[in-house]
């Protein structure tokens, strides 16, 4: 199937509506959660509404729907919020996940929480050390993924955790401890590579392989931690392999906030990823030119697909049509290759309220279709 | 061989100060409420630190949201930055401070931030951690027009007021964190700046105890720099800096060991720790050897870190068997 000049997809996950929350814990809603419901069913038609478990949501039986319907009314909230912005690659907003380390890591074996560490002022995040050898529970996020792509309108691309990512979040214990005497920086990265390896052959691998038995076609690897550490580029890369060797999908990896030139060439031997799926519009600012970064790629003579972020997940701004469409314009005038572009938010719009979020989406949407008509002017 | 223990930073929040913060933060408790638990927490560690036989107790420092925050919360000149920052390379942040003028101290300001369960137990007992004039120069956002340098150098003068202000409560045992001395050692005229703040700051702690801690990178190409600066302990992180080649320090200068590493749960060998130390000691022959966390403790959860931070009670044990004495 042939698809359009700068195709757009989301990259992660969206702020969940009050209504899910409360309706997941149980609690009734308010006036402000039914108003929520209500204004965004209008816009998205996400439940039916002659639905009689929708009517008791909203009444005065809320709490009586059931966590497990609530989760589904937030995928399909999450599709339909993609899909009516017109987004051509969507998932469900990743309204299933409380977030993207915890949950991968109850499904395996070999794993024990510590507690939480700061990240910053009064915010945490809970951290496991593996403890023992891995060994996945079961693969996981097969019943989303059946979920959205029932509902979805188009192909659907699920977003993973990468095998770096949730073992540079990890302690490592395990493979620490397999070494004997005084653990020396050479002793550390050779553990760390076992560990990242085996979560990617034992965990990640399996998983990948049970959901393209499903039907998954188009995977988004994340590793946000790429850039945590320049000197480890290769442990991200041998991560990457391992997780998807001999399997055949469409794989992206998707990193951000970070120096991506540190990660050269280490990058470059990723095998099966066909798209890099960047942050840039957050360094796009005045002064100084956040795609210039693409050089880099012509620099190796890569040629895969680039995933381009274009909205810029920290700030309210909404970007403009024009705005996106000149940034498309920029990077494509740099790849050389206009065909190779995908256009996306840097990265999950969570951290914007949701009608910021949409109205970011649509003018992405918009944007990439003014970038195809000067695109074709120019050809 | 004189071997000294101490925390070398900040201790993490208990689970239940971490639930105490994150419900001030959603308006489901009081700050006085949570005020009391931190007490209590720090007054938990100070007892911790005194059963492990550390010679100078930290309290924890729980409070400080990160390194720069009382300062750049209390000092004029200064405006706290609204985006996070990572700290260095590891998976939390800070948020940087943003100069805007040339900065000037606030007395007592610094004081007032000092954990008090610690300086109940003693103040000349207390080790007073702040940031190293280098690294606090080196990773805020300076728009106050003044050069790196020169601001570098004007940092090390004002800690010599603080350290001036806190010596005359009672403090007497003073560490600064220089994380990015061996992160992005300083060369030319930025090297030399970092000696005329510590020399500065060097007439300030006459007759304390001074320690300059690096941590996150190997110190060793640093070492000749860090051998001019006027302090009496030089620390680095055994988990970055190789002990087997670390060079010679001027004579009379004590070197301190980070043998605890923050970044994994796994706890170290004391018979490691030990052999490495009696390794150190014969061929260097320290003044003293400082023996504490190789970074701050608080990149672990509360109970890992309760659980490691023994090491420094049983890697002194060890040192005191067969082979050496602490």
């Amino acid at each position: 199937m042939t698809r359009p000049l700068y195709p757009t997809q989301e990259i992660g996950s969206l702020a969940k509506p009050s209504w899910q929350l409360k309706g997941q814990r149980g609690e009734p809603l308010d006036e402000r959660a039914r108003a929520e419901f209500s204004e965004w069913n209008d816009r998205l038609g996400f439940a039916a509404k002659d639905d009689p478990a929708l009517r008791a949501f909203l009444g005065d039986a809320s709490r009586e729907v059931g966590a497990a319907t609530v989760r589904d009314w937030g995928a399909l909230f999450g599709l339909k919020f993609f899909e009516t912005a017109g987004l051509d690659r969507v998932y469900d907003g990743e309204a299933r996940r409380v977030e993207m380390y915890e949950y991968p890591i109850r499904q395996m074996h070999g794993f024990q929480f510590q507690g939480h560490v700061r990240s910053f002022d009064n915010k945490y995040y809970l951290k496991a050390a593996v403890t023992g050898e891995i060994r996945l529970d079961r693969p996981y996020h097969l019943e989303e993924f059946d979920f959205v792509r029932t509902h979805a309108a188009g192909e659907p691309k699920l977003p993973i955790t990468g095998p770096y990512t949730l073992a540079d979040w990890t302690y490592n214990e395990y493979y620490l401890a397999r070494h004997p005497g005084w653990k020396t920086r050479a002793v550390r990265r050779s553990a760390q590579r076992e560990f990242v390896v085996e979560l990617a052959r034992r965990a990640l691998r399996p998983t990948l392989q049970a959901l393209i038995a499903r039907g998954c076609r188009v995977i988004q690897i994340d590793e946000p931690a790429a850039g945590t550490h320049p000197d480890e580029a290769d442990l991200v890369v041998e991560g990457f392999n391992a997780a998807t060797e001999g399997l055949d999908a469409e794989f992206s990896m998707h990193i951000c906030f970070s120096d991506y030139r540190t990660l050269f060439p280490a990058l470059l031997e990723a095998k099966r990823c066909r798209q890099w799926a960047w942050e840039f519009a957050n360094r796009d600012i005045e002064g100084r030119d956040g795609y210039e970064i693409l050089h880099v790629l012509r620099e190796y003579g890569d040629t895969r697909d680039v995933g381009l972020g274009v909205l810029d997940v920290h700030r309210d701004e909404v970007e403009t049509p024009p705005k996106v469409a000149e940034r498309i314009g920029r990077a494509a005038k740099i790849l050389g290759d206009p065909g190779r572009i995908w256009v996306n938010p840097d990265c999950g719009l969570r951290t914007r309220r949701l009608g910021i979020a949409y109205a970011k989406l649509t003018n992405m949407v918009e944007g990439a279709r003014l970038a195809r008509v000067e695109q074709d002017g120019r050809s | 061989m004189i071997v000294r223990t101490s925390l070398t930073g900040p201790f993490p929040r208990s689970e239940a100060l971490v639930q105490a913060t994150r419900d001030l933060d959603r308006g489901r408790t009081t700050r006085e409420a949570v005020d009391g638990l931190f007490d209590a927490a720090e007054g938990d560690i100070v007892r911790l630190e005194d059963r492990l036989g550390v010679d100078a107790v930290t309290g924890g420092y729980l409070r400080w949201a990160d390194l720069f925050r009382p300062f750049s919360q209390t000092w004029s000149g200064f405006t706290v930055g609204s985006e996070v920052t990572r700290w260095f390379e590891t998976n939390t942040f800070y948020r940087q401070p943003i100069l805007h003028a040339p900065p000037d101290r606030v007395p007592g300001a610094i004081a007032r931030h000092l954990p008090a369960a610690a300086r109940a137990h003693g103040a000349a007992r207390a080790k007073v951690i702040l940031p190293g004039p280098y690294t606090f120069a080196g990773l805020l956002d300076n728009r106050s027009g003044e050069t790196v340098e020169a601001l570098t150098h004007r940092l090390g003068r004002l800690l010599a007021d603080e350290v001036r202000e806190l010596r005359g409560l009672g403090y007497a045992t003073f560490q600064f964190q220089e994380p990015l001395l061996v992160v992005r050692p300083p060369e030319g005229p930025a090297a030399e700046s970092v000696v005329a703040a510590y020399r500065s700051l060097g007439t300030a702690l006459e007759g304390a105890v001074s320690i300059v801690w690096t941590f996150f990178g190997d110190a060793r190409p640093a070492f000749p720099l860090l051998g001019r600066l006027a302090v009496g302990v030089i620390g680095c992180d055994l988990t970055e800096t190789d002990a087997e080649t670390l060079p010679a320090l001027p004579a009379g200068r004590g070197l301190g060991l980070g043998c605890i590493d923050p970044r994994t749960t796994f706890v170290e060998d004391p018979g490691d720790v030990a052999r490495i130390v009696r390794a150190v000691n014969d061929r260097l022959r320290p003044a003293s050897i400082w023996l504490g966390p190789g970074a701050p403790l608080d990149l672990l959860p509360w109970e890992p870190a309760t659980r490691k931070v023994h090491l420094l009670a049983s890697a002194r044990a060890a040192l005191a068997g067969p082979g050496g004495a602490a």
